[in-house]
């Protein structure tokens, strides 16, 4: 029994948030069936991400190949658990537990009726599944599948908002990501007519051999794939839908969305860039280049973007956009300092912003205020959520002992090896301007007289989700050991030519 | 300029399909309807699978079922098929979604026209 | 009395229309179409019947409780199918490796589990348009 679970674990992390997402309609009535599903569900599935990861770290890194139904490679679709497919399951898991967690009993002011809320966690489920299996899948088709139903989850769950804007949010989230995924499934066609492969590794080969033949053909697969997804991952000329579908979500799925679903599709991008492309492709064609530029014009703009903004929900969103950047700066950058950078700040920047809107959440259903100068001594009135709140804060600014500076410490590494002195100054003038637009919202908090309002923190469950989350950005801080040499593997993986 | 227009001549599905595609990613910018965004969407998506669809076929080939009596026939690609068959049902649940969302849109600003509710939404913002 | 021709002519036509969904759906891995396809034709009978005889006489024959169920352990059967494999030993989804015996070429018995699996994901496209047609029937402002 224990060895079947085993040797089918990683087909197993997929499918079951996937299969339960489907079942738990039919238990609407009984809604703490329905939160106890989930929450058992996210937390088997951390248990099962640990035990692949610990697998992985034993093994040196060799991957789990898992042919579905038995067809290996190139005729069949592949599953591999590799390093990277390993550090993205543990985020996906660790940051949805707690997700889960403070979703339980706290969805009926912003979602409704038991009915709705079944749906919102089945879309959560989903939502969950789906990134799930962009960590492990390593077919291009199947990337576009989970995609789509990522994409149709992340719409759902911001138009369950009983927020009056929630509709017209996700129609134009729904309209420029759907563009983004005709962009994608065009870039995957043009791969396959040139390699007549859709498992990763084979397509990968084959483009490496042939690619001379057809230059035009890779520049258009490359730049239609950059657009999809950077679409879809909020690049910033292209995040025009982000700040009003995140801010106008409820607040458990403004988490999930601008801490998972949007590192979901960088992972995408990543595999396909660095796994079927290739490394010397990617520096024969300037991709990397393009990247870079793009990244540091994120993290600019988006940061002065969120300065200007005095709604709580809004300004976390803007600082989603210009954390993208950093992802994308990482990428672009292309030595094995500044993947493991960014593979430790996306996870880093996951659990950090998780927090933040999660405590964003619990002080605006509290107070019923969504205006940062309206939250003036909200910090001694809410201590333990305003402290999880402030931890994130620091974290995300990237102080010592706290996970944001491990992730940027390796970035900035990395563009000293790269001799980019540009991307330095950004990195460093990135950090100041976040400092510039997440301590005032602390000061207003604690150093504001307080105005005569009633209300403290949230709920047990609630409690334990923002514990949860402020626990994991101190270990990642300050014991990064495991996390980073994992992501570090994960790296050199990328940067090795198959 | 000959074998342009020779290789024009042969792959034309592509070039319909480039066509097709630029209409609808057109449609989808600039129109502020709602439904001829959709619409748009709609277009797009076929081009893609026009496109793909198109990759898989093979000149003077047979349809994939196998024949007894002919088992070495040449058959065309039936892998593209299948796939864009998956990308036909996705389209579908993103157009129901979406026409779900306009219903909710109309019952709450009276208009499907984007700019009239950007202008709404500008007006209850500032009251 | 006005529809009289139509509700006839709907009566005689729906069963075969039905009957021939079935037929994709069932036929799905040895001749063209498939489970959705056929799913679709079976939704679009049902689609038909209510265009023709009223939504309250189709939700009638299809109430959301059955839908719902439908729908949940529709994709859960093709799940259960899945894991006929995992618990035979060999990977997920499997079909010969799990020692299902596939028959003559050709023959409807030959996809083994592919034909089980086609009937749940027929049933459950069939009502997810049902579903989609009701939910806009009814929400029409």
């Amino acid at each position: 029994m224990t060895a079947t679970i085993k040797s089918n674990l990683p087909v197993f992390v997929v499918i079951m948030p996937l299969f339960v997402a489907f079942v738990l309609p039919t238990f609407a009535r009984r809604i703490r069936l329905v939160e106890g599903l989930v929450t058992a569900t996210t937390a088997l599935g951390f248990l099962g991400a640990g035990y692949l990861a610990s697998l992985i770290l034993i093994q040196n890194g060799n991957p789990i190949n898992y042919s579905l139904g038995g067809w290996s490679a190139p005729w069949g679709i592949e599953i591999q658990v590799s390093n990277l497919s390993c550090f993205f399951l543990l985020m996906v898991a660790g940051v949805s537990l707690p997700i889960a967690l403070f979703a339980a009993d706290n969805m009926t002011h912003e979602v409704g009726g038991p009915q709705q809320t079944t749906r919102f966690y089945a879309l959560y489920l989903l939502l969950g599944g789906a990134l799930a299996g962009m960590a492990v899948t390593s077919d291009l088709f199947n990337v576009f599948v989970l995609v789509e139903v990522a994409t149709l989850s992340c719409c759902g769950l911001v138009s369950s908002s009983n927020h009056p804007w929630a509709s017209e949010a996700a129609f134009n989230y729904l309209i420029l990501a759907t563009l983004g995924s005709a962009l994608i499934l065009g870039g995957i066609g043009f791969l396959y007519i040139i390699t007549g492969h859709l498992n990763m590794e084979f397509a990968s080969h084959e483009l490496n051999r042939v690619w001379q033949g057809y230059p035009h053909v890779v520049w258009i697969a490359a730049s239609f794939l950059l657009v999809g997804f950077g679409v879809k991952s909020a690049l910033f000329p292209l995040h025009v839908w982000l700040p009003d579908a995140h801010s106008a979500a409820p607040s458990p799925a403004s988490a999930i969305l601008s801490g998972l679903a949007v590192k979901g599709y960088a992972i995408c991008l990543i595999k396909v860039l660095y796994n079927v492309f290739g490394i010397a492709l990617i520096q024969d064609f300037g991709i990397h280049r393009i990247l870079t530029l793009l990244g540091m014009i994120a993290i600019i703009a988006g940061s002065v973007f969120a300065l200007t903004q005095d709604k709580l929900k809004r300004r976390l969103a803007f600082s989603t956009v210009a954390q993208v950047g950093y992802i994308f700066l990482g990428l672009g950058l292309a030595n094995s300092q500044s993947l493991t950078g960014m593979l430790f700040h996306m996870a880093s920047h996951a659990v950090i912003k998780s927090g933040l809107f999660l405590a964003a959440g619990a002080i605006i259903a509290t107070t019923g205020k969504n205006r940062i100068s309206e939250m003036a001594g909200v910090g001694r009135k809410m201590p333990i959520t305003m402290a999880v709140f402030t931890i994130c804060s620091v974290s995300l600014v990237g102080i010592p002992l706290f996970s944001g500076f491990v992730g940027k410490w390796h970035l900035l590494l990395g563009s000293l090896e790269a001799g980019n002195r540009l991307a330095q100054a950004v990195i460093i003038v990135g950090s100041v301007l976040c400092a510039a637009y997440l301590f005032p919202i602390i000061r207003v908090a604690y150093f504001e007289p307080t105005p005569v309002a009633d209300c403290r923190d949230p709920g047990l469950p609630q409690m334990i989700a923002l514990i949860m989350l402020a626990a994991w950005v101190i270990i990642l801080g300050v014991v990064p050991g495991p996390f980073l040499e994992l992501a570090k593997r994960a790296a050199i993986d990328l940067l090795v030519m198959k | 300029m000959k074998t342009l227009l020779d290789s024009l001549m042969v792959n034309y599905p592509y070039f319909a399909a480039m066509i097709l595609f630029i209409i609808g990613a057109f449609t989808v910018l600039t129109r502020s309807n709602l439904f001829k965004k959709l619409i748009g969407i709609n277009i797009m998506e076929s081009a893609i699978f026009l496109m793909f669809i198109a990759a898989g076929n093979i000149r003077g080939g047979a349809v994939p079922i196998l024949d007894k009596a002919n088992p070495k026939a040449l058959y065309i690609n039936p892998l593209p098929s299948a796939l864009m068959l998956t990308g036909i049902v996705v389209s579908v649940s993103v157009t129901a979604f979406a026409l779900a969302l306009i219903i909710k849109l109309y019952q709450f600003y009276g208009t499907t026209d984007a700019r009239r509710i950007a202008e709404l939404k500008k007006e209850v913002a500032s009251r | 009395m006005r529809d009289f021709i139509l509700k006839r002519v709907a009566a005689l036509l729906l069963p075969f229309i039905q009957m021939y969904g079935l037929y994709v759906i069932l036929h799905g891995h040895v001749s063209p179409g498939g489970s959705f396809a056929g799913g679709i034709v079976v939704g679009l009978a049902f689609i038909a019947f209510t265009t023709i005889y009223g939504l309250e006489r189709g939700r009638a024959k299809v109430p959301e409780k059955v839908t719902t169920l439908v729908e949940s352990y529709g994709t859960l059967w093709y799940g259960m199918m899945g894991m006929v494999g995992v618990f035979k030993g060999a990977p997920f989804l499997a079909n010969k490796m799990a020692g299902i015996d596939l028959g003559e070429l050709g023959a409807l018995s030959s996809g083994g589990l592919i034909g089980l699996i086609g009937l749940g994901v027929g049933i459950r496209v069939a009502s997810t348009m049902i579903t989609l047609f009701f939910t806009m029937m009814e929400e029409e402002p």
